[in-house]
């Protein structure tokens, strides 16, 4: 089941088009990285599937319902967001303003203890939200998110601010709550900050969806170069000239976008040629490299 | 299903009171009543009619009231009121709260009742202490209860009615300067009003401060008037619907960050 589905979701401004026509898909207790650019419309896609943002065409539907300005209300009550800046008030303390959530959903002293110790901010409770680091308050917000205990989190660049420890904490964090059945859709612009955390990534760039699906779909999705090892490059490259673009670097041929089958041939072929070869592989890539080729080259 | 509820509106408002602390919302209030009584008790004391046991009435210090009230409270609503609504601005709570189901007008509502109540308040004191300090200045006379009431009722309704419009316009226009250099503005005119055309009085809010006076001076002479009823409550009744027409539009409005 998909905690989350959109049809064809759009907004425009003007005659400016911010997202246009996603379908997204966020399974249920998943860690879904949502990944662009700065301006590619991660904060807007995320303010219309919490229906703060009225889309201009398409549709969202929340663990099955349709999700809109009739039904916000009730399905706000069990989606936890932290949308841009953190928020809270900086003339009252984390306690104050945890207090002021706590009132106005209803909840019950045990569920917001349970959402403080989730982000570790126990200590900081009795201290002005305006003497707070950016860290401490976007914990104070997560938090805030936390407290109701939702089935869905929706976070906007939570670790905007945090230092190094503090990313591996909500990383943690949001490995421990999809464990428990959470979905828990993350936005970055950052890949490596929610790398590790992500099991499904949905990669936005300039309003276009340009990949979903698993991590190991995203890294089938993008080929990595293959490397021919021989003495002999150029007489290598001559053999395949015509039917593949190769470049010769170094010891080496390099070889885009071929699969298992046509990489076969290619060894078979440069053999028969007589051509001296001494090892085939492909590139190590890493999901960063996937990200940048992918948000680059604004196409799959 | 989780037990958690949404937008109610008894916790909104209850939240409205528990936002107030620290925010010297009070201090604002405390400051109404002293300024507008310590001007009322001056102006009594100093005048001539007081002086003479036999011309020593309530006209003396509701003159001073009817003058004090237009000179104090627009600037002082009007601080009142951006110190309610820039916290939202500033700790990113209109977001917040419509994550939650609470929508900024039905906030700029609960944020009227709560203050509304400390300005309800803060009349009943300022009118109490006036009277007090009266008996204990020396006026025996008897008290005007139904001219002294229509005041106080009047010029409540108009300061809730300049406090409304000042909670919209602080939302609205996030540089909370704008909003107080009108609540300047708006004194000027409350205090000057007087001295314009009757029509100059119904133009703004402030206006009708001078509608509500009941006793003030003609040349020398000291004289009382009814209060303009008509008048404030087409006002009340223009204001509340504006207020429910911009909240409710306040709640359709995108969110902004
Ligand atoms: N209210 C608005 N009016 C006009 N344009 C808007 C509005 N809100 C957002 N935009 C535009 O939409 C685009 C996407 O903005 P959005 O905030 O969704 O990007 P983002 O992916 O969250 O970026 P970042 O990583 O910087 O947070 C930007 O070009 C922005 O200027
Ligand atoms: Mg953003």
């Amino acid at each position: 089941m998909d905690t989350v589905t959109t049809v064809n979701l759009t907004k425009s401004y003007g005659r400016q088009a911010v997202v246009q026509g996603l379908d997204l898909r966020i399974p249920q207790g998943c860690v879904y990285g949502f990944l662009g650019p700065n301006g590619s419309g991660k904060s807007t896609t995320m303010k219309m599937l919490l229906s703060l943002v009225q889309p201009s065409a398409g549709e969202v539907h929340i663990m099955g319902e349709p999700m809109n300005r009739r039904t916000r209300r009730r399905q706000l009550a069990r989606i936890g967001s932290l949308i841009e800046a953190p928020p809270g008030y900086g003339h009252l303390t984390g306690g104050e303003n945890l207090r002021l959530v706590q009132r106005s959903l209803g909840l019950d002293e045990a569920q917001v203890n349970r959402a403080v110790q989730a982000v570790r901010l126990d200590k900081q409770l009795d201290k002005k939200v305006a003497n707070y680091s950016l860290g401490m308050k976007q914990r104070l917000g997560i938090a805030m998110a936390l407290a109701r205990e939702p089935r869905l989190l929706i976070l906007d660049e939570p670790t905007n601010g945090l230092d190094p420890a503090g990313i591996e904490e909500i990383r943690e964090l949001l490995r421990r709550l999809a464990s428990r059945g959470v979905t828990v859709m993350v936005s970055s612009h950052l890949l490596g900050e929610i790398d590790k955390a992500a099991d499904h990534f949905g990669i936005l760039a300039e309003g276009r969806l340009l990949f979903q699906g698993s991590r190991e779909q995203l890294f089938a999705a993008a080929v990595p170069d293959v490397l021919i090892d021989t003495p002999e490059p150029r007489q290598a490259s001559a053999v395949l000239d015509g039917r593949l673009t190769t470049r010769v670097e170094g010891g080496s041929l390099r070889i885009g976008g071929i699969d298992n089958r046509v990489t076969a041939r290619v060894v078979a072929d440069l053999v028969g040629a007589g051509a001296p070869i001494y090892g085939v592989r492909r590139e190590e890539q890493s999901l960063e490299d996937v990200f940048m080729t992918l948000t680059a080259g604004g196409r799959l | 299903m989780s037990a958690v509820t949404v937008g109610a509106t008894g916790p909104v408002v209850v939240n409205e009171f528990a936002k107030l602390r620290h925010l010297r919302v009070g201090l604002v209030a405390g400051l109404m009543v002293l300024g507008t009584v310590a001007l009322t008790l001056l102006s009594t004391v100093t005048s001539a009619e007081f002086a003479d046991p036999a011309t020593r009435t309530w006209d003396v210090p509701l003159a001073g009231l009817s003058l004090a009230v237009p000179m104090v409270s627009p600037l002082l609503l009007a601080v009142v009121a951006s110190r309610m609504v820039d916290i939202e601005h500033q700790g990113n709570g209109w977001l917040m709260g419509s994550t939650s189901g609470v929508t900024p007008g039905a906030l700029c509502r609960a944020k009227l009742l709560t203050a509304g109540t400390v300005v309800v308040a803060a009349t009943v004191v300022t009118h109490l202490a006036v009277w007090a300090l009266g008996r204990l200045a020396g006026i025996d006379a008897p008290v005007p209860v139904g001219l002294w009431a229509g005041f106080a009722v009047t010029s409540l309704a108009v300061n809730l009615v300049v406090l409304a419009l000042h909670l919209v316009l602080s939302a609205k226009v996030d540089n909370q300067l704008v909003a107080l250099g009108i609540g300047l503005l708006g004194t000027v005119v409350a205090v000057f009003g007087s001295g314009f055309p009757g029509w100059f009085a119904h133009a703004t809010p402030w206006g009708y401060y001078s509608l509500v006076a009941v006793a003030g001076y003609e040349g020398e002479h000291l004289v009382t008037t009814a209060p303009s009823y008509l008048s404030v409550l087409v006002l009340v009744g223009l204001a509340a619907a504006l207020f429910v027409l911009v909240t409710s539009r306040f709640d359709r409005q995108e969110a902004r960050s």
